[in-house]
């Protein structure tokens, strides 16, 4: 007798969907892991909108994890960049649900959300390089600028990342703006404090 | 169904489930007893102890003690002559054993033990000068086994046994499991100590084994009780599973189509070899250095795990030595210890043949494949190497 979860598994393992690349210009994530030797390859088209309009994988690796590209893949067609972050987010959960039936396997299904990230950081990498706007363009999937961010984090005091992300959503999707939104922090710290050593010395 | 794992366990043959049977219903009593019952259940089992000391080519056969499996046999046997050696804490075994030998030597490392690993080649056999050199006074014992469960592949017991022999006072122990039935043993002309074996690889069921104690070594007993086994082994025999154990023995001292196994296996192995660019062999290629039953195939750039899974599907039972094993995730360490390639090892399949295998099963696994490694060679990442592979192939052609 399968469980609804193994019949899953078993339905995307056999007849994997979204197997192959996606169509040029595309952008590539890949994982991979030691421990069990597998190695995906993720690739996803995204439209001017912002929207991922192909979603295809390739992959060494185990049933399950075969499975949850298959599912994830499909999830993502339509979806922005900053929602499919979140479905690569979630297959942490996708982890607790492979978890419940098999505790072995529940890092295949994170290999499979890692390898979505990867791609989607790329894709904002890219899109802030080539950004011509009038404002320096920070978190791609949110589409906050530097001036916003800059203006929160003056505003709100702000110290983490993770409180930059709760006033303006920078940060929320695809991690790829974390470093640049640390430094726009420690950047503040640090003039703030040169700004209060040089009063003391007047 | 198509049963290609007899490495990992065997169907009960109908002979041995007739033998054992009776002792499951009309026969009962204790073994032990000294009423008629118990006179019954004990003449089974003696007979039963012949069978087991004929298959093995044993003269004695007070030399068989009846366990409850290979690995029992494996352990008393280590843990055994190290307990009766307190001076000697040197061990010799190899990478490849099974994880009863491998573990257990591992675990006794860690208790302050020092062990000898002796590495094996690319092709999976052992290198007999390194043996040599591993000997010295204060080894307790030498742990190899007979053939190797994965590749397969044969190691010289003959000519290791006169090695330890001659360099050294060391017991010789041999983990046989996977050899017996297989091919013809002969203990009595070789230089062992202790050989191991389990009944249902030889289709008896699991749940008993064999250990052979050479007349002239003392192991103190690993279970502590009773006085069965002439006071080696305690515990109430398992008659019906030693009844079986005995008929499986002769059942395979009479089995007289290894060749026509040997056969099927070989069509097998040419044959994948010959169909798919990234399928390689694991273990030596000379088939009289490897078991006549067991073909450790790899496909290069694929999961194993998912053909495995594919030929599931089509009724078809394989092994797979690679990812995701059963606790580790690891691959396997024979493979590892012949420094397989890892993107090789993980596409690494085991078919292992048995006595109820036939030439039709063998075609419909052949024509089984193509389509599941084309599909896993499309899905996989690494298009460039399969590339290169598959058009040397055409090349070659």
């Amino acid at each position: 007798m399968m469980t609804p979860t193994q019949e899953l598994i078993g339905e995307h393992f056999f007849k994997p969907r979204n197997v192959g690349d996606a169509c040029e210009p595309s952008f590539v994530g890949r994982s991979a892991s030691l421990k069990c030797g597998a190695t995906v390859r993720l690739s996803i088209h995204v439209d001017e909108a912002q929207h991922v309009t192909e979603a295809k994988f390739k992959v060494a690796g185990c049933s399950v994890l075969v499975a949850s590209l298959s599912l994830l893949t499909d999830e993502l067609k339509g979806k922005t960049t900053a929602e499919a972050a979140a479905c690569g987010q979630q297959a942490e959960a996708l982890v607790e649900y492979f978890r419940s039936c098999d505790a072995e396997k529940s890092h295949c299904a994170g290999l499979a959300g890692q390898a979505l990230l990867a791609a989607i950081r790329e894709y904002s990498n890219t899109v802030r390089q080539e950004w011509t706007g009038d404002e320096a363009l920070i978190c791609t999937c949110f589409c906050v600028s530097e001036r916003t961010i800059e203006h929160e984090i003056h505003q709100g005091e702000l110290q983490s990342i993770a409180e930059v992300t709760d006033r303006c959503n920078a940060g929320a999707g695809c991690r790829s703006c974390f470093s640049l939104i640390q430094d726009m922090i420690d950047d503040y710290w640090r003039e703030r404090t040169i700004g209060a050593s040089d009063v003391g010395t007047q | 169904m198509i049963y290609l794992d007899n490495n990992a366990t065997t169907r009960v043959a109908p002979e041995v489930l007739a033998a054992m049977q009776p002792y499951l219903s009309e026969f009962y009593g204790n073994p032990s007893s000294a009423h008629s019952l118990g006179r019954n259940m004990k003449q089974g089992m003696e007979q039963a102890r012949e069978e087991v000391a004929s298959l093995l080519g044993v003269a004695d056969t007070s030399e068989i003690v009846f366990t409850s499996c290979g690995s029992e046999s494996d352990n008393w046997s280590i843990r055994g002559v190290l307990a009766t050696r307190n001076d000697k804490r040197h061990i010799v075994t190899t990478l490849v054993e099974h994880e009863a030998v491998r573990n257990l030597c591992a675990l006794l490392e860690r208790e302050g033990y020092e062990v000898t690993w002796l590495e094996v080649d690319h092709n999976g056999e052992l290198d007999l000068d390194s043996l040599r050199a591993a000997l010295r006074p204060d080894t307790a014992l030498v742990s190899i086994m007979l053939a190797n469960n994965e590749t397969g592949v044969l190691f010289p017991i003959e000519e290791i046994g006169e090695i330890v022999r001659e360099s050294s006072n060391a017991v010789f122990h041999v983990d046989g499991v996977q050899a017996v039935g297989k091919i013809p043993i002969e203990l009595k002309n070789l230089e062992v100590d202790l050989f191991a074996l389990s009944g249902h690889k030889l289709h008896a069921p699991q749940g008993i084994g064999a250990l052979y104690i050479k007349n002239g070594i003392t192991l103190p007993p690993f279970i502590i009780g009773g006085g069965q086994e002439q006071g080696r082994r305690a515990g109430t025999s398992a008659v019906p599973n030693i009844v079986a154990l005995g008929t499986a023995c002769r059942l395979a001292q009479e089995f007289d189509q290894h060749d026509r196994i040997q056969t099927l296996r070989n069509r097998l192995e040419d044959e994948i070899l010959a169909t798919f660019p990234n399928a390689r062999l694991n273990g030596v290629a000379d088939r009289a250095k490897r078991l006549p039953n067991t073909s450790n195939i790899s496909f290069e750039y694929v999961e194993g795990e998912n053909i495995l899974t594919y030929l599931d599907q089509a009724g078809i039972c394989v092994s797979t030595g690679s990812a995701c094993h059963s606790t580790t995730r690891e691959s396997s360490p024979t493979l590892r210890a012949m420094n397989v390639p890892y993107t090789a090892a993980q596409g690494s399949i085991r078919f292992s043949l048995g006595r109820y295998n036939t030439e039709e099963e063998i075609k419909i696994t052949l024509n089984a494949l193509p389509k599941i490694i084309a599909k896993l060679v499309e899905m996989s990442p690494y298009e460039k190497e399969l590339q290169t592979i598959y058009k040397a192939r055409s090349t070659a052609q």
